[in-house]
């Protein structure tokens, strides 16, 4: 099952765009969106939801409740010069309603695109598809060599997405998110070899098994230390943290709004992903407790000043986007701030505010992008009082900025607060911490606030359309393809923002498991892989697969 | 003399052939002169797969062969490095491919009169890395090294008929020769220190106790030491195949030559120069280190500072360029420097490790750069292919694109080449599911393994900021509108078939080799066996002098 979330997007690319007419590319894309989403949604169907405490006697079914279970891959593993490395795919719960929240934000996405994209459609919607297998396939690697391949790749369709349907500057944009991930992400990339090549294998579990053992004692901090810095590198440009935010704004303002809902949506929480995936199991957790925790202060320090730095910059900014994609920065500094906190409620709250975050951010950049198909402008001095030209879209419009802003009810408020919460109760983090975080959510209320105001309500005001086209219609309001692709988000929200519960709930027996990575056990092959694996040993097992290569099969 | 024969035939036939062609240049009918590129063909292919068998048989059997003279070897590193340049250079001759209706040259290359001269000097050159490969002898080692590199002086100059290209051959050919002349001050040394001219006999005499102890003063303790005259010598050799693989203070011919000459040749020289000094110095190195690569730390030290210069001024330069082809010289530069890095964790290793460690990690480093080095003939093709196919701008009319300006917009106009464009430098750059992600996984490996984190650091900072031009490329040709002037086809030719099937089997070689394990597995096997050089076990016969 898991490998049709791979196959469908990248064959419906191909498919796509090999058709000879643009127009039935968008129905194809749209469609094979679709499809990718009951896929999807058959895996929800089929996943076992335990109660924690039963879970948490059984770790395997929590690392990987079905899917490729320790020890065996669906294809490999390859011996390749001395580096054991397999395709396997397997999804925790945390995957899992990242998956979900990216099959269901694609669709959205494309669809939205149905008019703003008005050249060169058929390479867009292979760009689209292929963007959405990549990041599946980050979120269901289970070898860390093949997550790192999921992780680059989307450097690719993003790059080509903002750098030909971008804005003016989107060229500078494209460039500059290519080289500022690539750049940290070839640090990452040695961390991940240097894991690999000591543990003897590529299995994620395998390399946290190894960096719980034969990392634990105090001698290895430095090599410690280096590793979670290398990952570090690649994931915190991603998320991206204070200093290294800038090609963020840039890259936001200038996609096509369908490459902004997904960068924003999801693509930035491949960073977070990756730091509770990968750095702290293997960086920050010892045998007793969170270790390197000088470093993890510095991430929550500079997770601070990216919340009200961000914040800072989006109150001052005169382009909407450009206030959304600096309001991203602020709230992925709460984000990761959850994760820093090392503990049930921050980590908790972290994967409950990725799937928010990418909720409501995502909205409000699709209402946006409505907002400019309208009035070609982005700019809040030329824009006012849409309320009473377009009440639909100004009901959407405050609805996503309540949710972003945190509104008790609303999706935003209950991570917002869990990750308020685990710091201030972190062993690690502390009071100081969570106070000039909560300041945050205040300069968040501005500007999201103001923003709002002076473009939803007041006197009316639009940008003049006027010369020679006399006769065109003053732009209505949002049209039912655009209150379809609106509605679902919306009901997500409210749905999220009532019963967070739903989510929680079932991470919590996966977020313990991170906190307690020594429990997570190696694969059964590790040993004879590592022999195997030997630079001057015979190939493993020839070329030879180990199992079959069907589709995964539920283990319940 | 029949074994003689037998071990020589490859190298017999390139240069039976080669002369042959140049005969056939001479003739008066065009027919003749259209037969050349074929029979040229014809010939790397026929020794490609006489290789191919050579190998196979080799890895079953683990056997060496030493002539009777103990000139020429043939094993594994030479059977494969042979088989190596058989393919990429087919892939660089259907590059070169002349593709005028008159069959006297594509509209890149004006080889005009000179068909025959051209792809005999190609051959011959090709011919000179199998000397390289198969030589026991510094004396037939410097001939391979020089018959790569002298026909190459000659290509550059005839390729095209412009001041440009005699200016680069000229350049060219002088540094060349001052090269040549420090590799032989070298050898002479290595010589007079060693009174032997056989490779082998020269690792003995270094690994004295290996000889029993012949000519105990030269011995080497457990430590690794040289003589300074020895030390002195082999410096005097890496400076000289330094300036083949235009590792940086003997970089500054690259960005003209390169420019200079037509882009076929371009492509040309960014791999034989560079595997010719490659080889020769990785023979070199394991001469006077012997199976345990027991050198001297100062050498690692020497290698691991040139590497890093070369990495970090190659890319830079790169990212400074106009024109694409200079590009291409400064990033030709670069990957050498990649490939430079294995081997300062090889010859570092052994300083640096435990013995149970050392051996699986020079291993690992070697077949790291073997592995590269394949890697890179298969990817860098295809670059130079799409240059050649894509029209300059008006105004230059029967030259092919060479600057950004020509090639902007270009990649919406002729959708296939720019996506081969693209493919190609985003496996230059080391992206996942392409050939160069490996080749890149491969030499970090053994660097960590050989404790050389910084040189782990160094190339990944090295990977950042060459991303940084040919994702420039890409960007130009994809995501710039295409200049109005580009449009006049001035009579290019239609994509000629040959140009593209070299393009072709570039990119699905980057792509396969990227994607498909099991066939990158089969490679990565053959580096590894390659990578041990040899068994050790030289018959007696070689011993005779």
């Amino acid at each position: 099952m898991l490998v049709l979330l791979l196959l469908i997007p990248i064959l419906g690319a191909l498919i796509g765009a090999a058709l000879p007419n643009p127009r039935s590319a968008k129905t194809w894309a749209l469609v094979v969106s679709l499809v990718t989403l009951g896929v999807a949604l058959v895996l929800v169907k089929q996943f076992d939801f335990h109660p924690a405490k039963a879970a948490m006697t059984t770790v395997d079914s929590v690392q990987l409740r079905f899917g490729a279970s320790p020890g065996q891959e669906v294809a490999g593993p390859y011996n390749l010069s001395g580096l054991g490395c397999s395709f396997s795919l397997g999804v925790d719960s945390i995957s899992l309603w990242l998956v979900l929240l990216t099959v269901f934000l694609t669709p959205l996405a494309i669809a939205a695109s149905f008019d703003s994209i008005k050249e060169r459609t058929k390479e867009y919607y292979a760009w689209m598809l292929a963007l959405l297998a990549c990041m599946l396939g980050v979120f269901i690697a289970r070898d860390l060599l093949l997550f790192y391949v999921f992780f680059e790749l989307t450097l690719i369709p993003m790059f080509f997405i903002i750098g030909i349907w971008g804005g003016p500057d989107r060229r500078r944009a494209a460039g500059k998110f290519f080289l500022f991930t690539f750049t940290g992400s070839v640090f990452t990339l040695a961390a991940i070899i240097y894991l690999g090549l000591h543990t003897g294998s590529f299995f994620i579990s395998d390399v946290i098994h190894y960096a719980q053992t034969a990392l634990a004692g105090p001698e290895h901090s430095t090599t410690r230390f280096l590793l979670a810095l290398g990952l570090l590198a690649g994931f915190a440009v991603k998320v991206p943290l204070f200093p290294v935010h800038t090609w963020l704004p840039l890259a936001h303002t200038e996609a096509p709004t369908a490459g902004s809902v997904i960068l924003a949506g999801v693509l930035l929480k491949l960073g977070t992903y990756g730091i509770l995936r990968l750095a702290i199991p293997i960086g920050f957790v010892g045998q007793t407790g969170p270790v390197l925790t000088g470093l993890l202060q510095f991430v929550g320090l500079l997770c601070v000043v990216g919340i009200l730095y961000g914040a800072l910059v989006a109150w001052v900014q005169q382009d909407i986007k450009k206030l959304v994609a600096y309001s991203s920065v602020s709230h992925l500094g709460f984000c990761v701030l959850g994760l820093a906190a090392l503990n049930d409620i921050g980590i908790q709250g972290s994967v409950l505010y990725m799937i928010n975050h990418g909720l409501s951010t995502g909205a409000l950049f699709l209402v946006i992008g409505m907002i400019y198909d309208r009035y070609h402008t982005r700019d809040i001095n030329q824009l006012s009082g849409l309320a009473a030209r377009m009440p639909i879209m100004a009901f959407f419009f405050v609805l996503f900025a309540m949710s972003s802003i945190g509104l008790p009810g609303l999706n935003g408020f209950t991570s917002e607060f869990l990750t308020i919460q685990g710091a201030f109760v972190s062993k690690t983090l502390g009071i100081k911490y969570g106070v000039f975080a909560a300041l945050g959510v205040i300069l968040g209320a501005v500007y999201m606030l103001l923003m709002t105001a002076r473009v939803i309500w007041g006197p009316l005001k639009t940008p003049d359309l006027g010369h020679g086209h006399g006769d065109h219609a003053v732009p209505g309001d949002l049209n039912r393809r655009e209150i379809a692709i609106l509605v679902p988000i919306a009901l997500a929200i409210v749905a999220l923002g009532v019963m967070p519960n739903a989510i929680l709930k079932t991470i919590l027996p996966a977020v313990q498991l991170v906190q307690q990575p020594e429990k997570i056990k190696p694969s059964r092959g590790v040993a004879e892989a590592a022999a195997a694996a030997r630079p001057s040993g015979p190939p493993l097992n020839g070329i030879s697969r180990t199992t079959d290569n069907g589709p995964l099969t539920t283990d319940h | 003399m029949t074994g003689y024969l037998q071990i020589l035939l490859p190298e017999l036939i390139l240069g039976s052939v080669a002369c042959l062609l140049m005969l056939m240049g001479c003739s008066m009918k065009v027919a003749t002169r259209k037969l050349v590129p074929v029979l040229a063909l014809v010939a790397l292919v026929v020794v490609f797969a006489m290789e191919m068998g050579r190998l196979q048989a080799d890895s079953a059997a683990a056997r060496t062969v030493t002539d009777s003279g103990g000139t020429f070897r043939a094993y594994h590193f030479a059977e494969y490095i042979k088989l190596l340049t058989a393919g990429v250079g087919a892939m660089l001759l259907l590059l070169a491919w002349p593709t005028n209706a008159e069959g006297t040259g594509n509209s890149a290359l004006n080889v005009g009169q000179e068909t025959g001269e051209f792809f005999g000097l190609m051959l011959l050159s090709l011919c000179g890395i199998f000397l390289v490969a198969g030589a026991n002898d510094i004396i037939l080692l410097f001939l391979g090294v020089e018959l790569a590199s002298i026909p190459t002086y000659i290509m550059v100059s005839i390729s095209r008929p412009n001041p440009a290209a005699q200016e680069a051959g000229i350049k060219y050919f002088f540094l060349g020769a001052m090269s040549a002349a420090l590799m032989l001050f070298g050898f002479s040394y290595l010589y007079g220190t060693t009174s032997s001219i056989k490779l082998d006999a020269i690792s003995r005499v270094f690994h004295a106790s290996a000889a029993g102890g012949s000519i105990p003063t030269l011995a080497i303790p457990a430590a690794a030491a040289m003589q300074p005259w020895v030390m002195l010598s082999i410096v005097m050799l890496i400076v000289g195949f330094a300036f083949k693989i235009a590792a940086v203070p003997l970089h500054v011919y690259a960005g003209d030559v390169y420019q200079g000459a037509a882009t076929p040749v371009t492509a040309f020289l960014s791999f034989v120069p560079k595997t010719s000094g490659f080889v020769a110095l990785i023979k070199i190195l394991y001469a006077a280190g012997g199976p345990d690569w027991a050198l001297p730390p100062q050498l690692g030290r020497l290698l691991w500072v040139l590497a890093v210069l070369t990495m970090t001024f190659g890319n830079v330069l790169g990212l400074l360029q106009y024109n694409i082809k200079r590009l291409l010289a400064y990033s030709s530069v670069a990957h050498s420097d990649y490939m430079l890095t294995g081997l300062a964790t090889l010859v570092g290793a052994y300083n640096t490790l435990p013995s149970q460690d050392r051996g699986g990690v020079q291993t690992d480093a070697l077949s790291g750069v073997i592995f590269y080095l394949t890697a890179y003939g298969i990817m860098n093709a295809a670059t130079f292919g799409v240059l050649m196919l894509l029209p300059a701008r008006d105004g230059r009319a029967g030259t092919s694109a060479e600057t950004f300006e020509d090639i902007a917009g270009q990649g919406r106009r002729h959708v296939g080449l720019g996506l081969c464009m693209a493919v190609s430098c985003f496996s230059l750059i080391g992206m996942p599911l392409t050939v160069g992600f490996w080749g890149k996984v491969f030499l970090i490996k053994p660097a960590f393994a050989g404790g050389n984190n910084w040189l782990v650091v160094m190339i990944a900072v090295n990977a950042a900021i060459s991303a940084a031009y040919y994702l420039r490329i890409v960007a130009t040709m994809f995501l710039r509108e295409p200049t109005t002037d580009a449009i006049a086809p001035q009579g290019q030719p239609k994509r000629p078939f040959p140009i593209a099937l070299a393009i072709g089997i570039s990119v699905l070689g980057s792509l396969l080799l990227g994607t498909i394990l099991p066939l990158t597995q089969v490679f990565t096997t053959g580096a590894n066996i390659a990578a041990k050089i040899d068994d050790g076990r030289v018959p007696p016969h070689a011993d005779a002098r």
